[in-house]
């Protein structure tokens, strides 16, 4: 916990500055995560306001310390799902707007603006984003959890409020998915530069 | 090295996720992101206080409109009134005696 029970409690009561200390200190690791999950960095602190604001008109629901956390990952996560949900329709059609060699030029003139390493951290993400456009919402946003954000199990299952065994069975067929738009989208070569870029 | 077979493609998919984790790292907020959330709380509590007056107007409303009624029902008017207040009976046999009083006669 980043912040003791007793800042909540406060916060609880109706306390403005208890519940900006809770927003002081969750907020970068939530911002993070919702880059991480929505891939559109000009929209994460839309979606940031969001879930402190749900966290805001909820708060009195929340009796015990410990489900804290997994609570404002709960309402992070539902805020990303809903932005997802509203946007992709928009991000199809934009995706679908720019052929591939108009995405290689834009790259390549954005080039002379960005340093090198800039120009190949936008290219994954954008890969990925590419990639995990290609499943569902939902798939989208548990394998994030899992693979990116580093979520155990336990962690998910307070999150989701299932099993273990669900989750597995979820996160199996959410990762076959996102294996299958993987093989097809060719992002073989650019996971393989990434993959050397880590060593 | 051959990446087309399904356990290189899991481990490129790993290295891609672990790529993507380091490319996108934790973030700040804008200097306007505390004001901003202040402003869409506050916003958000004057909408649920003007709904929740509105909605107690109408209960008020309501209230006073069924008060209204039952008086209306319960305070007796005329004969000629549409809440008439004789008995049943008598209600009946005078309906009757307006529906067929040529079929009453004919009888006869």
């Amino acid at each position: 916990m980043l912040v003791d029970f007793e800042v909540i409690k406060r916060a609880q009561a109706g306390n403005a500055p208890a519940f900006n200390e809770i927003v002081l200190a969750y907020r970068k690791r939530t911002l993070g995560t919702i880059a991480r999950l929505i891939s559109r960095p000009e929209d994460v602190e839309d979606v940031g306001q969001e879930v402190f604001l749900r966290l805001y008109f909820s708060l009195d629901q929340l009796r015990t310390a410990e489900v804290f956390e997994p609570w404002l990952y709960r309402l992070t996560v539902n805020a990303a799902y809903d932005y997802l949900r509203k946007h992709r329709r928009r991000m199809e059609s934009r995706m679908s707007d720019l052929s591939e060699q108009q995405v290689m030029l834009a790259d390549a003139m954005a080039g002379g603006r960005v340093d090198h390493e800039d120009r190949q951290k936008k290219q994954i993400s954008e890969s990925v984003d590419a990639m995990l456009s290609a499943v569902s919402e939902a798939d989208r946003i548990l394998l994030t959890l899992k693979e990116v954000e580093g979520l155990s199990l336990k962690e998910l299952e307070k999150i989701y409020r299932v099993n273990e065994n669900a989750l597995k069975v979820r996160l199996f067929r959410a990762r076959q998915r996102v294996l299958k738009a993987f093989g097809e989208s060719g992002n073989e070569p650019q996971a393989k530069g990434a993959a050397k870029a880590q060593v | 090295m051959n990446w087309t077979n399904r356990g290189d493609h899991n481990s490129a998919l790993d290295a891609l996720f672990r790529a993507y984790r380091d490319a996108c790292p934790d973030r700040d907020a804008s200097p306007n992101f505390m004001p901003e959330l202040w402003r869409r709380i506050e916003e958000r509590q004057r909408s649920v206080f003007f709904l929740g007056r509105w909605a107690r107007a109408l209960v008020t409303a309501a209230a006073v409109l069924s008060l209204g009624m039952a008086a209306y029902l319960y305070i007796p008017h005329g004969p000629n009134s549409m809440f008439s207040v004789e008995s049943y009976v008598e209600a009946l046999a005078a309906g009757h005696a307006q529906e067929a009083p040529d079929l009453a006669v004919d009888e006869l």
